[in-house]
């Protein structure tokens, strides 16, 4: 996605050697609308909501919160939790996507490859509650696996798989695996065929080729991709609370049990600053393995 | 060779572990067996008369529908300008603009959620209906600015110029020139940030309430008290409008654009 956003910038710039300068400052009243509506009904919220975190409202003084946060057994399981399985399914996701997006982009059939494209961007377009589910058939008590384990006799009565870490992890990976498959396959893409053939002709071997050329120019896409499958991962709702229950809180289905049925508005605050810190934070550090990577 | 080969192997496996899901929750949405289960046992459409008669899915679907619709509108209307101005003017401030447009796609959903919960509805403000409206239209804008600044971008700005020489205003061009060359842009802003707004969960959870609430949302609940089929029923004609939706787009697009 920020590739893509990238991608437009430079090609802006080539092909507008100047942008057209603002004659006036009329144009900029067309931001205003848009403007307006996400400070006052997106920005102003969050900063009030945020700041009563910090204060906390019943007069323990600041950041009381979040030491709370942090002393307390569920909250802290949860979040260390959100971050293992967020960290498991980044990575898990990236040594099935790589190869995969490897096999799409070398794919010179265009209808084939078309194909492909739409079968890894149909799950990102449909419901999640729909795609959760069916993990529900195929996990469940009656379900898939424990059919097929029965009728192979391998256990003798049905195995619980689902309310676990794993169902969860399951459920994430297949939920977010066709984002980072999407930004490798374009990174992939991305790369002047003439590189790859000029790194042949000097005599490189197709393994060499791939660790020297290919690998470190495609790392970007590893690291879009990493971005956006962790902060899904670790801000996903639907996933953890249908796969994982109240047996396997995460961060969000703990914020939503603060929220809406324990209604600790200060707790709640807590959790989702530190969901937001903590994606901030892993953003930070991706875009900086990448940028290290790359000299 | 052997290299060729692994890699294929691996997109095999993805596209099993990414679509087989699919496949069985479909043939579940035809077992007569009450409670979920795969394989399937025998053919019924019980399931899916079931989920299009029952009054929570219907009311829910309504709403899912209004709120995608109206939010999908409302983000254009107020994307479209700023995506013009991105597209086309240099000016002091934005990148604060292009930082502020695309905050909601950095925040997490739950948390602005509970942020408008707290600020609007629990101090009554706003009703939940426009709470929720906010809140969807507030995720899908950045979608529609960026969608359509790209498409702006593609369109050449020395047409525009051509216009303006011509005599003809600044307004005049956008109406007359830019907005007719947009159009596959805009169509397409509004089916991604439609189905944005139709599958949300996380920015919904906190701003329904008795009476209103949207289908994701009522599937959730709904699978928490019942173990049948007739989610899978649902999901299987969620599934399918999808599908159709990803093929309209794609002709009108091509897959790169899509994302």
């Amino acid at each position: 996605m920020d590739q893509e956003m990238e991608r437009d910038d430079n090609w802006k710039i080539e092909s507008f050697g100047e942008v057209a300068r603002v004659y006036g400052k009329k144009y900029v009243l067309l931001l205003l609308p848009a403007l307006v509506f996400l400070g006052v009904f997106f920005l102003v919220p969050l900063l009030i909501v945020v700041a009563d975190s910090i204060r906390s409202s019943e007069g323990e003084g600041i950041f009381f919160n979040y030491f709370a946060f942090f002393k307390d057994h569920v909250s802290r399981t949860a979040y260390l939790r959100s971050i293992r399985i967020g960290l498991w399914v980044t990575g898990l996701s990236a040594i099935i996507s790589y190869p995969t997006a490897l096999a799409i982009a070398s794919m010179s059939n265009r209808t084939l490859k078309t194909v492909f494209m739409t079968l890894m961007v149909l799950p990102l377009m449909t419901n999640p509650v729909a795609r959760t589910f069916a993990w529900l058939a195929v996990l469940g008590r009656y379900g898939l696996l424990n059919n097929l384990l029965l009728s192979a006799k391998i256990i003798e009565e049905p195995i619980r798989m689902l309310y676990t870490e794993g169902a969860v992890l399951i459920g994430l990976l297949q939920l977010f695996m066709p984002m980072m498959i999407l930004s490798i396959t374009s990174a992939l893409e991305n790369i002047p065929e003439d590189l790859i053939l000029v790194a042949k002709s000097l005599g490189a071997s197709g393994f060499q080729t791939f660790v020297r050329v290919t690998f470190p120019l495609s790392v970007e896409g590893l690291i879009i991709g990493g971005t956006l499958v962790f902060t899904g991962s670790i801000t996903a709702y639907v996933t953890p609370a249908i796969l994982g229950g109240s047996r396997v809180l995460m961060l969000s289905t703990l914020l939503y049990q603060k929220a809406a049925v324990v209604l600790d508005w200060d707790m709640a605050t807590t959790i989702a600053v530190m969901m937001f810190l903590t994606t901030l934070l892993i953003n930070a550090g991706l875009r900086f393995i990448g940028k290290v990577g790359r000299k | 060779m052997s290299g060729k080969i692994f890699t294929y192997v691996m997109l095999t496996i993805a596209i099993i572990f990414l679509i087989g899901p699919f496949i069985i929750i479909f043939a579940a949405s035809f077992s007569e067996s009450e409670v979920l289960s795969f394989p399937p046992k025998g053919f019924t459409l019980q399931w899916f008369k079931k989920v299009i008669s029952m009054p929570m899915f219907i009311r829910s679907f309504e709403t899912s529908l209004w709120v995608a619709i109206l939010a999908s509108l409302l983000a254009l209307l107020l994307g479209i300008p700023v995506a013009y101005v991105l597209a086309r003017f240099d000016f002091p401030g934005k990148r604060f603009v292009e930082i502020l447009t695309t905050l909601p796609v950095i925040i997490p959903q739950m948390v602005a959620g509970l942020a408008l919960l707290r600020i609007f509805i629990i101090m009554e403000i706003f009703s939940i209906r426009t709470t929720l409206l906010i809140g969807h239209t507030a995720i899908v804008l950045p979608f529609a600015v960026r969608i359509i600044s790209s498409s702006i971008l593609n369109f050449p700005y020395s047409i525009e110029e051509a216009a303006i020489s011509l005599g003809a205003s600044r307004l005049r061009v956008f109406i007359n020139v830019v907005l007719p060359n947009i159009t596959v842009g805009i169509i397409s802003a509004f089916i991604l940030t439609f189905i944005t707004s139709f599958n949300n969960v996380p920015i919904s959870l906190f701003l329904t309430g008795p009476g209103i609430s949207t289908l994701p949302i009522v599937m959730m609940t709904y699978m928490e008290y019942y173990y049948d089929p007739s989610i899978a029923a649902l999901a299987t004609l969620l599934i399918l409008i999808t599908l159709g939706v990803v093929l309209v787009m794609q002709k009108l697009l091509g897959i790169s654009k899509m994302l």
